[in-house]
């Protein structure tokens, strides 16, 4: 998630699943959760070829309220340079329907400007499609807390 | 009135929720059901489109249940709802619907216009599409 163009991150996510159907739903849940830290972690090191084993092709992406396709957000981030951000994710819920995962959590973004750190907090919600034996990022989408 | 055009959106025993314009045609009309309970103030139409678990965070980052949408419609200040843009992808019994929505108002005395961008994600069950998760953006934001 997280903002394109940050550098470090630190994940320590505290993850609760909400799942009805609890052994199969929990293993999905844990994987989808490993998954959203992927996704920080290769972003952090502009991993461009992780990100697209993560995102699916049609993936649609929200942010500052525009409309970002697969395409487009791997561009930035690839053209992107390192910046001295940071991205702490907080809690996180994972609700699961069978082949369908809905995530939603918040994420402390602190940014480095002109020698001074602003921190912004995020809440997002990302849904997950098994498809083709895997867990696949379909949409995605964030907005800032109002403060 | 809505709830008639619920039973429209509803689809038969042993429907085929994949890929086709039908489906996507099924879940717009779906989405303009959503936008007209606010004008109607009407939660029962909602409620048939809106599983239990829904959750939606709303432009200013709050997290709301279903039953918060449900409260929020019974005291909607919205006139008009209009949509654009919007666009279908599915992923087997799940669908994804982006687009803009743009609401016109009055809210305690003073007119409101707000365009925003939205996500919402459908799911097929019990053959019928139900909406699980949402997201609100102001454009721009």
């Amino acid at each position: 998630m997280r903002k394109i163009g940050l550098l470090s991150v630190l994940a320590c996510a505290l993850t609760v699943p909400v799942c009805a159907q609890e052994s199969a739903g929990n293993d999905a849940a844990t994987s989808i959760r490993a998954l959203e830290h992927e996704w920080v972690e290769a972003q952090s090191h502009h991993d461009n070829r992780a990100l697209d084993l993560i995102f699916d092709n049609a993936l649609v992406y929200i942010e500052y309220g525009r409309l970002v396709s697969k395409g487009d957000y791997l561009l930035r981030v690839k053209s992107t340079k390192p910046r001295l951000d940071q991205i702490v994710m907080e809690a996180m819920t994972v609700r699961m329907f069978e082949t369908t995962a809905i995530v939603v959590g918040a994420y402390r973004e602190t940014e480095v400007k002109d020698g001074r750190s602003l921190v912004e907090r995020w809440r997002f919600v990302d849904t997950w499609v098994y498809e083709n034996g895997r867990w696949m990022l379909v949409a995605a989408a964030a907005v800032p807390l109002s403060k | 009135m809505l709830v008639a055009l619920l039973a429209c959106v509803g689809t038969s025993a042993g429907y085929a929720p994949r890929g086709s314009a039908d489906v996507e045609s099924k879940i717009l009309a779906t989405e303009h059901i959503w936008g007209q309970a606010y004008v109607s103030k009407d939660p029962k139409a909602l409620g048939m489109i809106l599983d239990d678990a829904f959750v939606n965070i709303d432009s200013d980052g709050n997290l709301q249940t279903k039953a918060d949408v449900l409260a929020e419609v019974k005291t909607s200040t919205v006139l008009q709802f209009l949509t654009e843009s919007m666009v279908v992808n599915l992923h087997g019994n799940t669908a994804i619907v982006t687009g803009i929505f743009e609401i016109k108002g009055v809210d305690r005395g003073k007119p409101y216009a707000q365009r925003e961008r939205f996500v919402d994600t459908w799911l097929y069950k019990n053959e019928q599409w139900v909406s699980i998760a949402g997201l609100v953006a102001r454009i721009g934001q």
